[in-house]
């Protein structure tokens, strides 16, 4: 893939809908199946994806040209490890309130395809500027994800949005297990691909 | 050849540059967190003990904690108590050496000063001066008495056991007769939406007022959780409730003596927390009146 020609703009909108982390690239689907089960994990966990992804595209933009081609997967890997742990450092001792709640998230990061992917595809081969909005899309991609799964799976599974009670009963605890993250993730695929081949069909006949 | 040596060369040199990140932010961190963990736990203990910012704690209180070691000497193992004692009108702290079965062995001071004494280093530190060297020493647990003037307002013991996934962190507090005045969750990575409930107000203040009679055979039942109940158990926060305070009481004394209402779909987790804390008041109810027996027939001017 030659260096990005796409505005800043066209990379975030890239990130978040035409090559949406769980939807399309179907990318980091073990947190997409396992964590999501609340809105609230599903944020905690996109704001913590988006704070690694953006920084390690930027250090690794700004590296790539020092990188021996052989060992950048395990620079990749170093990088991403590097930042995680900053911020979960940076985290615990200043913003102890946000470690709280977001602190089992963090450390889940480095084993996480899609920051190593868009290492891999994007950021070694553009510029900081683009890695920047490009980690950007790729982050709020995420957190659409995980947010919206959080939405379905907590909704139907609790009867809870955020852990304030709107359905006033548990309609099914099996979308809570698991289990159900499979079948949400692939019926949530389903309908994302749907409505992209119905808005290029609309956009072909016009 | 040459590929090899760069590649190694350049693995090593990333390597080193993450290494000197890491560890250089962990230095300027790590008082900071260490402090933030602490206030932490202070926080969680007086939360126990029904203080809060709103009804802060009396100036007397005051914080007392013991630790307690296992002692190995060849196969002989003993225990090890590191005592808060008074030492020239302030607090000092001590050695206590008992065996297996409650007798007293020795008692060494300690060069402790007590604002180290929470840290394991400096307590280690001080202990590797009192013992001498085919003795070993390890860890094992520490107990929090807090004392409000003159009298023992609670115990606050800090424990963990094994839950569903990995070992759940809590915090306890029981009053002089070993009723439980509260549990609190501390850490744990139970399955969020099941076994992560267990750190809810509806499950974890089931187990507030249990007496220690009572926490001798508690068990856990599969029943769903009665609605009113589960009302009262969420008011338990200092909150205002809709309840009236009467009608309040009138349920506390109905499921006082009920045991522990099952998590829907994380009955392993009830379990574990359930078992886990009568182990934990059975254990501790066993050892403090040894060592108070033991504290009170040697004279040792103990501060708790």
């Amino acid at each position: 893939m030659p260096a990005t020609t796409k505005t800043n703009f066209q990379l975030v909108s890239n990130g978040i809908l035409n090559e949406n982390p769980i939807f399309r690239l179907a990318l980091s689907m073990c947190p997409a199946v396992g964590i999501s089960t609340t809105v609230m994990n599903g944020l905690m966990l996109g704001i913590a994806v988006l704070f690694v992804q953006v920084f390690s595209s930027c250090t690794i933009a700004a590296i790539k040209n020092y990188i021996h081609p052989r060992i950048r997967i395990p620079t990749y890997t170093l990088t991403i490890a590097t930042w995680v742990t900053v911020i979960d450092l940076v985290l615990a001792a200043y913003v102890p309130a946000a470690y709280k709640e977001m602190g089992i998230f963090v450390k889940l990061i480095v084993a996480f395809a899609i920051i190593t992917m868009r290492l891999e595809t994007f950021a070694c081969k553009n510029t900081v500027s683009a890695s920047f909005w490009d980690g950007i899309g790729m982050g709020f991609g995420f957190m659409f994800g995980m947010v919206a799964l959080g939405f379905v799976r907590e909704l139907l599974g609790m009867g809870t949005l955020l852990g304030y009670d709107v359905l006033g009963f548990r309609p099914l605890l099996f979308f809570v297990l698991p289990a159900a993250g499979f079948f949400c993730v692939g019926i949530m695929m389903a309908v994302f691909n749907y409505v992209e081949i119905v808005y290029n069909r609309k956009k072909r006949a016009r | 050849m040459k590929q090899i040596i760069r590649i190694t060369v350049g693995l090593t040199i990333s390597c080193l540059i993450a290494a000197l990140v890491m560890g250089s932010v962990f230095v300027i961190t790590d008082k900071a967190k260490r402090h933030n963990e602490h206030v932490n736990v202070q926080q969680t203990m007086l939360g126990l003990l029904g203080y809060s910012t709103s009804h802060p704690a009396p100036p007397e209180l005051k914080l007392y904690s013991i630790y307690r070691y296992i002692f190995t000497d060849g196969n002989v193992n003993t225990l090890g108590y590191v005592l808060p004692v008074l030492k020239g009108g302030g607090v000092g702290y001590q050695l206590m050496e008992m065996d297996l079965d409650g007798g007293f062995v020795a008692q060494h001071p300690l060069d402790l000063a007590p604002e180290d004494a929470s840290e394991s280093a400096e307590r280690s530190a001080a202990l590797r001066k009192a013992i001498k060297p085919p003795k070993t020493f390890s860890y094992a647990d520490a107990t929090i008495v807090a004392k409000l003037g003159e009298k023992r307002l609670a115990y606050l013991l800090p424990g963990e056991f094994p839950g569903f996934k990995t070992f759940i962190h809590v915090m306890l507090a029981l009053d002089p007769s070993f009723e439980i005045l509260g549990l609190e969750i501390t850490e744990q990575e139970e399955d969020p939406g099941l076994g992560a409930e267990i750190k809810q107000d509806y499950f974890k203040n089931q187990f507030k007022g249990k007496s220690f009679k009572k926490i001798k055979e508690l068990h856990v039942v599969k029943e769903p959780l009665p609605e009113e109940y589960k009302a009262y158990l969420e008011s338990q926060k200092g909150k205002e409730s809709p309840i009236p305070k009467a009608e309040l009481d009138v349920i506390r004394s109905r499921y006082q003596d009920r045991d522990i209402y099952a998590l829907t779909g994380a009955t392993i987790s009830s379990k574990a927390v359930t078992d886990g804390v009568k182990n934990m008041v059975a254990k501790f109810a066993y050892r403090i009146n040894r060592l108070d027996k033991v504290i009170s027939a040697r004279n040792i001017p103990a501060v708790f």
